[in-house]
């Protein structure tokens, strides 16, 4: 009876043991899930899910993308005039309506840097329309700030201005970085090329230009302008750009 | 559990359900009930078909207890509302515990299986996101942990199954089952539970006649499935898509060549280019055609439909419902209905093309 008695409750203990694990590993799960939801404010959800599957190596490579750079003109003058919490405030609602054309049209963010963004088109997948994409992306998000603009001058806050330049090349793709901070992030003469056309369109005039890269890919709906050869730091010859004017259905 | 079901965004339905008295008879001569989503397919008599036969095929190297996860871990992976809770609520009336659900859910390798079971459902994971698409280096694992390469190419064939019925359940949007879903988990359900199972597994196997001839159209994907029953009916299910007058037979064959470009399937990439050229098309035509989604040779509304297709690739969603939905307003419904179809077993034969690598 005693042997029973002490069977039986080793049993009731290991049970105990078991259930407390097993609600130990809920928890736990939960706690990831949660963290994971969160995560997805700083990198884009394709990144994610392949960290979460332990598939860092083969984020890694060379690879063609097509690259879009963003900046807005002026907003450093702006931010003089607004309180902080206004700046803020305004920078956010710009970066949703930016991100939101460009995530729907296959895009990826990747930084942002004060009122600039980086954005990347094939480089997490394979993406045979990438350029298209892009170019409809920056009309997208011409069109969202054209919205977003009569939204601030209802709140007397003026209006943003921004250039954008797009290039498709090879980059070097991967996490970069040390084990305190790392970033999935591409490097390469590309990234160069796109922020230098996005440099241009100040001097130019215009909002949205692309290289020559990008043009030859572009069928007849899109409506571009060439614009005069400008010469850009790093660069031995004037670059050749055009300007986006519209797209046809 | 049910959070993982309940974050999956899901509209309303796109497309109603259209009564046809002769086509229920069959069914429930098939099946010994009328399940509600095949009335809202009847118009397309191939499609409807599809949806009836291809989860009956007799399977020959995949046991059961595989077959039931494939499908729990694709729907899953196509967030697919509607199968994955049906998939999850079948799988309780089978009697498998809901720790065991629930591991394979939210990560296989705490789950009670064996590195065999883990393998597969790796597979079948990779191969319905194919994100890329998985390449022959992940075949080689499965059989070096003991499964045939005929199993295999069973394997590759079940996911792509699940994924033509999630990805046709996702475009229409079907109403989830939540009478269903939710008897599975009460006390009602639980004493039914023996007599729901028996007649849930009741459902008669499909009876599977070779085809005359081998396929016009992606011979070698039906040719990697060797002897097995599902190359048959593969195989007439493509010959019937084809023939189907509702969509023209070029719209078909581009709509599978931009899935096969999205997914980097050089065979299927061939296959379409040389099938478009037996068209009319020129070789340089058909690249502009890819290249831009459009062509002078297609309507405004057949553009359109290729322009949804590429979309039916990887997707999110509530956004290709919307999508789908956009393109409901562009074309009548039986072309919407083959449209669903066409783009549903296009992305099934290019995933399951990778059995030609």
């Amino acid at each position: 009876m005693l042997l029973a008695a002490g069977a039986g409750a080793a049993a009731w203990r290991e049970r105990r043991r078991r259930l407390q694990a097993d609600r130990l590993l809920r928890h736990t799960t939960d706690t990831l899930e949660k963290l994971q939801i969160d995560f997805g404010r700083f990198a884009p959800w394709e990144l994610i899910e392949r960290l979460t599957a332990s598939d860092l190596a083969a984020l890694s490579g060379r690879r063609m993308v097509t690259v879009l750079f963003a900046d807005l003109r002026g907003f450093t003058a702006l931010c003089d005039q607004l309180e902080p919490e206004a700046v803020v405030d305004l920078l956010n609602g710009y970066f949703q309506c930016m991100t939101e054309a460009i995530t729907s049209h296959h895009g990826q963010v990747t930084e942002l840097v004060g009122d600039g963004m980086l954005a990347l088109f094939g480089a997490l997948d394979h993406n045979p329309w990438r350029t298209q994409d892009a170019v409809r992306s920056a009309l997208a998000m011409r069109a969202a700030l054209a919205r977003y603009n009569a939204q601030l001058r209802e709140r007397g806050m003026g209006e943003l201005r921004f250039g954008i330049g797009i290039h498709d090349g090879e980059v070097i793709a991967g996490v970069i970085g040390n084990a305190e901070l790392s970033k999935f992030g591409v490097v390469g003469d590309a990234i160069n090329v796109a922020s230098r056309v996005e440099g241009l369109t100040g001097q130019l005039g215009v909002d949205i230009l692309i290289t020559g890269d990008v043009r030859h890919t572009l069928d007849q709906r899109f409506h571009v302008e060439a614009m005069p050869p400008m010469a850009v730091k790093g660069k031995d010859a004037p670059l050749t750009t055009f300007q986006v004017v519209g797209y046809e259905e | 559990m049910a959070d993982l079901l309940n974050d999956i965004e899901w509209g309303e339905p796109v497309v109603q359900p259209l009564p046809d008295a002769d086509w229920e008879a069959q069914v429930k001569a098939s099946l010994g009930s009328v399940p509600g989503y095949l009335l809202r397919v009847s118009p397309v008599p191939w499609l409807r078909e599809t949806l009836r036969d291809w989860d009956r095929i007799p399977v020959v190297e995949t046991p059961q207890r595989l077959m039931d996860i494939a499908k729990l871990v694709t729907a899953q992976e196509n967030a697919c509302r509607y199968c994955y809770g049906a998939t999850r609520a079948t799988m309780r009336f089978f009697g498998y515990p809901e720790k065991l659900i629930m591991q394979i859910e939210r990560d296989v390798q705490l789950a009670d299986l064996d590195q065999a079971d883990r393998a597969f459902v790796r597979f079948c994971r990779n191969l319905a996101r194919s994100k890329p698409r998985p390449a022959r280096a992940e075949r080689d694992p499965l059989v070096e942990l003991g499964y045939s390469p005929r199993a295999v190419a069973e394997f590759a064939f079940v996911t792509a199954a699940s994924c033509f019925y999630n990805r046709a359940a996702t475009f229409m949007a079907l109403p989830p089952e939540y009478g269903f879903e939710k008897m599975s988990g009460n006390l009602l359900g639980r004493l039914l539970r023996p007599i729901i199972a028996r007649k849930l597994r009741s459902v008669p196997p499909l009876t599977v006649e070779q085809p005359a001839a081998p396929p016009a159209e992606f011979g070698g994907v039906v040719a990697a499935l060797a002897d097995l029953p599902a190359g048959a009916v593969l195989a007439h299910t493509l010959a019937d898509a084809f023939a189907s007058p509702v969509l023209s037979q070029d719209l078909k064959m581009l709509m599978f060549a931009v899935v096969a470009r999205q997914l980097d399937c050089r065979f299927c990439q061939a296959e379409t280019h040389n099938r478009l050229q037996g068209m009319g098309y020129a070789s340089d035509e058909v690249d502009a055609c890819l290249a831009t989604l459009t062509s002078p040779r297609l309507t405004r509304q057949e553009v359109a439909i290729l322009n949804w297709t590429r979309e039916t690739v990887h997707f999110e969603t509530g956004a290709i419902q919307k999508q789908t939905r956009a393109l409901a307003e562009q074309v009548r419904n039986e072309e919407l209905l083959e449209a669903i179809g066409v783009a549903a077993l296009a992305n099934s034969v290019v995933r399951l093309a990778m059995l030609l690598e």
